[in-house]
C-alpha cells in the first residue's frame, strides 16, 4: 500500500508527500468553499449542476415530489458533506501543527514512531497522519464529493470520456486519477 | 382495514400498499470498489450480496438496493447521496 496502511493496534495511517498532502488539502478547501457556498445561497446551488450530482432528483418522474425532498435533504446534505471536507482538511492539518493536536490515543504513538511527522520546513519530509474510523469516513465521502466535483468540471459524459479541452484539463484529469487511486486504496484497506 | 365509501380514498389506500424501492443508478464516476462497500456498510449485505448489487448497477445501468414503505425509502436515498451515489426512490414494479 503506498498511502494508507492499517496498524495491528487497528490503527490506520496515512502517508503523503508535502506536496501530496499540499494538493490534498487546496482541492479539499476548494470543495469546502463551494459547499458552504451552496448552502448559503440555494439559488446558486440550483443553477450548478455540479450540485445537482451531489444531491441529485431523488425522484425521476415526479418534480413536485423531488423539489420537496430536496427542501427537507439538501440543507442537511451539504452541511454533513461540509463537515466532511472540514475534518478530511483538519486531518491533513495535524502534523503541520503540534503532535498533541492529534486525536486518540494511538495518535501519540503513531507519531512518535515517526519523527518526519512534525517537521514543517523547507526540506519537508513525508507526513504520517493517523485516521480514526469517524475521519475514515469522511476521507471517503469527501473523496467522493470531490471526484464528482471534478467530474462536472471536465464535463465526464456517462460513458467516462473527459469533454473538456481547456489548459486546465491535464491537470484536472491527473488529480481527479489519483483521487480515484486514493480512494481505492482506502477502501481495500478498511475491507474487512 | 379503513371502512371508506369515497372512491379515491380507497384507491390511495391500495396504492400505498404497493411498496416504494431505493435504486442506485450507474455513474461514470464512483469507483465499482466504493459502491459494493457502500452497500456493505450502510445496507449490512454480505460482501457477496453487496458484489451481486454493484455489478448490476455496473451491467444494467441500475439496481434495487431496498424495498419497503416510502419513508425509510425516502431515508435510504438520502443516505446514499450522503455517499456520493446516484440513487431515487420510486413505486415498485408491479
Amino acid at each position: 500500500m503506498r498511502w494508507f496502511a492499517m496498524q495491528e493496534s487497528g490503527v490506520l495511517l496515512g502517508h503523503f508527500e508535502p506536496v501530496e498532502a499540499d494538493l490534498l488539502g487546496l482541492a479539499i478547501t476548494q470543495l469546502l468553499e463551494m459547499l458552504n457556498a451552496g448552502s448559503a445561497d440555494p439559488e446558486l446551488a440550483a443553477s450548478d449542476a455540479v450540485f445537482a450530482r451531489l444531491l441529485p432528483d431523488a425522484y425521476r418522474d415526479d418534480d413536485e415530489a423531488a423539489a420537496e425532498f430536496r427542501r427537507f435533504t439538501a440543507p442537511g446534505l451539504l452541511e454533513r458533506k461540509a463537515q466532511n471536507a472540514q475534518i478530511v482538511r483538519d486531518s491533513l492539518g495535524v502534523s503541520e501543527t503540534s503532535e498533541a493536536d492529534a486525536t486518540g490515543p494511538g495518535a501519540a504513538s503513531a507519531s512518535g514512531a515517526n519523527p518526519d511527522t512534525d517537521t514543517n520546513t523547507d526540506d519537508r519530509q513525508p507526513i504520517t497522519i493517523p485516521l480514526d474510523p469517524d475521519t475514515v469516513q469522511a476521507w471517503l465521502r469527501s473523496l467522493t464529493d470531490l471526484r464528482l466535483t471534478l467530474a462536472d468540471r471536465l464535463q465526464i459524459s456517462p460513458d467516462g470520456d473527459v469533454h473538456l479541452t481547456t489548459e486546465d484539463m491535464p491537470f484536472l484529469r491527473e488529480l481527479y486519477e489519483w483521487l480515484g487511486m486514493l480512494q481505492e486504496e482506502l477502501v481495500y484497506v478498511i475491507d474487512v | 382495514m379503513t371502512k371508506t365509501a369515497e372512491h379515491t380514498e380507497l384507491r390511495e389506500e391500495v396504492s400505498l400498499d404497493r411498496p416504494w424501492v431505493t435504486l442506485v443508478w450507474d455513474d461514470p464516476v464512483n469507483l465499482m470498489s466504493y459502491v459494493a462497500y457502500v452497500f456493505r456498510s450502510y445496507f449490512g449485505v454480505t460482501p457477496k450480496h453487496a458484489e451481486r448489487l454493484m455489478l448490476q448497477v455496473h451491467n444494467n445501468g441500475r439496481a434495487v438496493v431496498a424495498t419497503g414503505n416510502r419513508e425509510s425509502m425516502e431515508r435510504h436515498v438520502e443516505a446514499m447521496h450522503g455517499y456520493g451515489l446516484w440513487a431515487t426512490l420510486a413505486k415498485a414494479e408491479e
